[in-house]
């Protein structure tokens, strides 16, 4: 079994799995659920393709 | 006339006898139980207290990110480990429990963190072993009766 994700799909994978497990540990309501997952995956890509971004100018 | 002042009676009022400290002895040995159970099978904590999609999102996040963790050729550590970080990582990696041998058996062609993609696999792998203990922890409190 071998898997090649490119950067971008292991972010979005990482954060997919993550958000879900902290979404069904740390709320207890389905809608919370829903909103927390959601806020958590959008925080995790702004973020993690912020830091790309930042990180830019030092690889040229 | 004076009045004499004497001491207020002291009365000795028995108190049921419970078995308090025995119930929480084995309350508690049950919660570890339970903490143990899903540290060794992802979502087995939960399972196991009736919190079944807890238990199914717990065993498929954890099990999701030990198959591609593998599947990308992360680096599983191993006990004979040359420093400090080799170490931590195998902590890491035995927090998905059982799941750490269905990653060996999977990665049968050793790791390869020479590309990006191994790299990856090998932060997957020690992500779904921290998240598998916290859930344990996670688990093993709410069998303590704590708010979860």
């Amino acid at each position: 079994m071998n898997f090649h994700l490119t950067h971008f799909q292991s972010l979005v994978l990482f954060a997919v799995t993550i958000s879900i497990a902290f979404g069904f540990l740390g709320r207890r309501r389905p809608i919370d659920r829903i909103k927390y997952i959601l806020w958590s995956l959008f925080l995790f890509l702004v973020i993690g393709v912020g830091i790309g971004w930042a990180m830019y100018p030092f690889s040229h | 006339m004076a009045e004499e002042i004497t001491a207020p009676e002291t009365t000795q009022v028995e108190l049921p006898q419970t078995e308090a400290p025995e119930t929480n002895g084995k309350s508690e040995i049950i919660a570890l139980a339970i903490g143990v159970a899903g540290w060794i099978l992802p979502g087995l904590g939960h399972a196991l207290q009736k919190m079944w999609g807890r238990a199914l999102a717990c065993f498929l996040t954890v099990g999701a990110l030990v198959v591609f963790g593998a599947g990308m050729r992360g680096n599983i550590f191993t006990s004979n480990g040359n420093d400090a970080f080799d170490s931590l990582g195998y902590i890491a990696d035995l927090g998905t429990g059982s799941f750490y041998f269905i990653a060996k058996n999977i990665e049968t062609g050793g790791a390869d963190v020479s590309h990006a993609g191994g790299d990856y696999g090998t932060r997957f792998l020690a992500t779904a072993g921290v998240l598998n203990l916290l859930a344990a922890l996670h688990a093993y409190e709410a069998a303590r009766g704590r708010k979860a």
